[in-house]
């Protein structure tokens, strides 16, 4: 018995993308070449000794539009382009290019105040935001990524993946390379994958770095700050039946370097919580990181469910748990509904500290910033996939809602209609802050986030 | 009793031993995972010797590999939803254009369960063989089939001359050549 | 996280020992070769959300080991 040449791959998730099946009555210009081909070597029997099969590389196209809007906040253009050239010995070759152009508002870190607070940046520029408002620094930005992919199959069983990367924003720049491995085992039923990848990022902030834990006139440098990141991943996937497919995944993140965000604060408060100073933010130096992830994919008579589960553990102290579900409703031509439910919810770092009592010696490291506080999230959306009759290419819109809240916005928010609009909402919280410890209460109470993507494929 | 010294080393040893524990199964489990999935992955099922005889519905009337005793036969299990399927079908085309004459045919065994996808692949694909329904896998089953597409070549004695798993156009000049040598010149 | 990489590796071990489930048989695999029988069957809308969720929320990683980083904030 030989053994030889390559058999459908087993993995679902490993197969270069398939071009769709094209209706019967246009067959593709390229379906034609290669008949076209075929038949030249039916004519040709002197070449039996040669390749009999032409190659028959073909390309894909994807793109995607984002628009992103936060309640009162950042707004986010973000279209993307692919292109994938897939060779007829399975290589895949692609690029994308992502361009992010943010614009508005991002809260600062430090509380709502009382009264007029008047800051000073490190570049000497001087602000002063009305009493009552939580604090946000104005920013816009453009930032440029461009990805590689090469997809390597080797044997039968085992496929490379090389990626490589570059972004590059008005105050930080991100180089950065990934390999991965997989291996089908059990008589191709399961697939071990095992990653690595490094990032050699640089954070240059505007009007320089400031001073941790400093009032931010102050600069430490101007030059570029480094973060070092590095990822390893090993994952195993497994056909259980038919109709099932279950993964398991786990990755450790392990960052370096300058980990602060340059830009936030922490307000000093007073014996009545209310805001009388600020310092600038300081976070470790090291981020150990750590994610297991559970995937399982279903296919019903025609529909297909989603399901994933993801516990994240860190050394800062923050632990995460994430569902997320999806399914798949296939409708008549080709279209189909897929409707999406994802929670979320993380408790805080250990230096965590929504406002710094006045007097009190400082901590080492001290963070404001909601996104690593206690927070929960929901969001809900569905995405429409449809074809265009006549056409091979495929469209897909969806739309989203994402809703985030933190531990002062169970208590305060809640009950407010609009939440984080600056009115209603805030006061409720300084009226819900006198209750509450202040260690326990931030400026943030909620988020609303929306969210549509538009997306076009096409093969050709 | 030991010194307090040497209780303290034990001891940072001790939380070393920990640390290191903490990330034992990681290696352990990928080892594991290794050597067991391979040992696994190697026991292929083997192709019988004899090729076990059907009778199937093709596209017009039946085919039973009876019938075509005294011919050299390359027998193909595929489906409309393989890749490499879909490059197989114009090569076999070209077998059957120079070799039929010399005894040579072509049968592909649909493994489809459902008829119409079938049926669609072949419109679309155009085989100048002969194309056969399975859509139970009977004679799959029958033939250990390890892959899709599998290709197996029966002697004119109706005995297994080798089998192939999967379709690639440089093994496949390699795999003429072996069908070819069966053929009267 | 002793117990939950415990439980990680029994689960590993389960999923891949073959008595784990009846074997799918090759031509069995119809409904796998599908398109949206991956786990990142819609990669672009994905690569969008792990875009939001990661300068959004603590949390990062689990799935993958590409990308690049930003200074979202």
């Amino acid at each position: 018995m030989q053994l030889s040449d390559t058999p459908e791959p087993a993995r679902a998730d490993a197969e270069p993308p398939a071009t769709p099946p094209t209706p019967i009555a246009s067959p593709s210009p390229l379906r034609r070449k290669l008949a076209a081909a075929a038949f030249l070597l039916l004519g040709v029997p002197a070449l039996a000794s040669a390749d009999p099969m032409p190659s028959s590389p073909s390309w894909q196209l994807d793109a995607t539009g984002l628009l992103y809007g936060e309640r009162q906040r950042t707004s986010v253009i973000e279209p993307t382009a692919r292109l994938t050239r897939l060779f007829a010995n399975g290589q895949a070759l692609s690029g994308q290019i992502t361009l992010d152009a943010i614009t508005g508002a991002s809260p600062t870190g430090a509380v709502p105040s009382g009264q007029p607070l008047t800051t000073t940046t490190a570049s000497g520029m001087v602000t002063t935001l009305p009493a009552g408002q939580v604090p946000t620094k104005k920013f816009n930005d453009l930032r440029g990524a461009s990805d590689l992919s090469w997809d390597l199959p080797v044997g039968t069983l085992f496929k490379a993946t090389t990626g490589a990367h570059y972004s590059r924003e008005k105050d930080y720049q991100s180089v950065g390379a990934s390999e991965s491995f997989s291996l089908d085992v059990l008589r191709r039923l399961a697939t071990i994958t095992i990653g690595g990848g490094v990032n050699r990022d640089g954070v240059f902030p505007r009007g320089g770095t400031p001073v941790p834990l400093s009032d931010g006139t102050q600069v430490l440098t101007t030059g570029t700050d480094r973060k070092d990141v590095t990822t390893g991943l090993i994952g195993l996937s497994r056909v259980l039946t038919r109709r099932w497919l279950m993964g398991l995944s786990m990755t450790r993140t392990l960052e370096t370097g300058y980990l602060t965000e340059p830009y936030k604060v922490i307000s000093i408060v007073d014996s009545t919580d209310t805001a009388v100073d600020q310092r600038t933010e300081n976070r470790p130096a090291r981020h150990d990181r750590r994610a297991a992830l559970a995937s399982s994919v279903y296919h019903l008579a025609k529909d297909v469910i989603y399901v994933e589960y993801r516990y994240y553990w860190d050394d800062w102290g923050i632990r995460s748990h994430t569902a997320d579900a999806k399914y798949r409703l296939e409708l008549p031509d080709d279209a189909y509904l897929l409707p999406h439910v994802r929670y979320y919810t993380q408790s805080a770092a250990s230096f965590y500290r929504p406002s710094l009592p006045q007097g009190d010696p400082l901590p080492t490291f001290a963070s404001a910033d909601y996104r690593i506080g206690d927070l929960s999230g929901v969001t809900i959306g569905a995405t429409y996939g449809f074809k265009v009759p006549g056409s091979r290419g495929e469209w897909n819109v969806r739309v989203e809602y994402l809703r985030q809240w933190g531990p002062a916005g169970s208590f305060a928010g809640t009950g407010t209609p609009g939440g984080d609009d600056g009115g209603g909402g805030e006061r409720a919280t300084r009226a819900a802050a006198v209750a509450l410890p202040s260690s326990k209460f931030g400026a943030f109470t909620s988020l609303d986030i929306g969210t549509i993507v538009v997306g076009y494929s096409i093969p050709f | 009793m030991r010194p307090p010294v040497a209780r303290d080393v034990s001891r940072t040893r001790q939380a070393r031993a920990q640390r290191v524990s903490r990330f034992a199964p990681v290696p352990l489990l990928l080892l594991m995972i290794f050597s067991f999935g391979i040992l696994v992955a190697d026991a292929k099922p083997r192709a019988p010797q004899v090729a076990p005889a059907f009778t199937l519905p093709a596209r017009d009337g039946t085919v039973a590999l009876d019938s075509l005793r005294g011919r050299v036969v390359l027998l193909d299990f595929w489906a409309s939803w393989c890749e490499p399927c879909k490059r197989s079908f114009p090569w076999m085309n070209s077998l059957v254009q120079r070799y039929g004459a010399r005894g040579l045919s072509v049968v592909a065994i649909n493994l489809d369960k459902d008829r119409d996808l079938a049926d669609r692949f072949v419109e679309e694909h155009e085989p100048a063989f002969t194309i056969a329904f399975d859509p139970a896998g009977t004679t799959a089953e029958a033939y250990r089939v390890a892959a899709m597409p599998s290709s197996y070549l029966v002697g004119r004695d109706g005995t297994i001359l080798s089998a192939h798993l999967g379709f690639d156009a440089k093994k496949a000049s390699e795999f003429e050549k072996q069908i070819a040598a069966q053929l009267t010149p | 996280m002793k117990p939950l990489l415990f439980v990680l590796a029994l689960t590993a071990a389960a999923l891949l020992s073959s008595c784990a489930a009846t074997a799918v048989k090759p031509w069995d695999r119809d409904l796998l070769a599908e398109k949206k029988m991956r786990f990142n069957a819609y990669p672009m809308i994905g690569a969008v959300d792990e875009h939001i969720y990661f300068s959004k929320e603590g949390s990062t990683g689990g799935a993958s080991v590409a990308g690049g980083g930003c200074g979202c904030n």
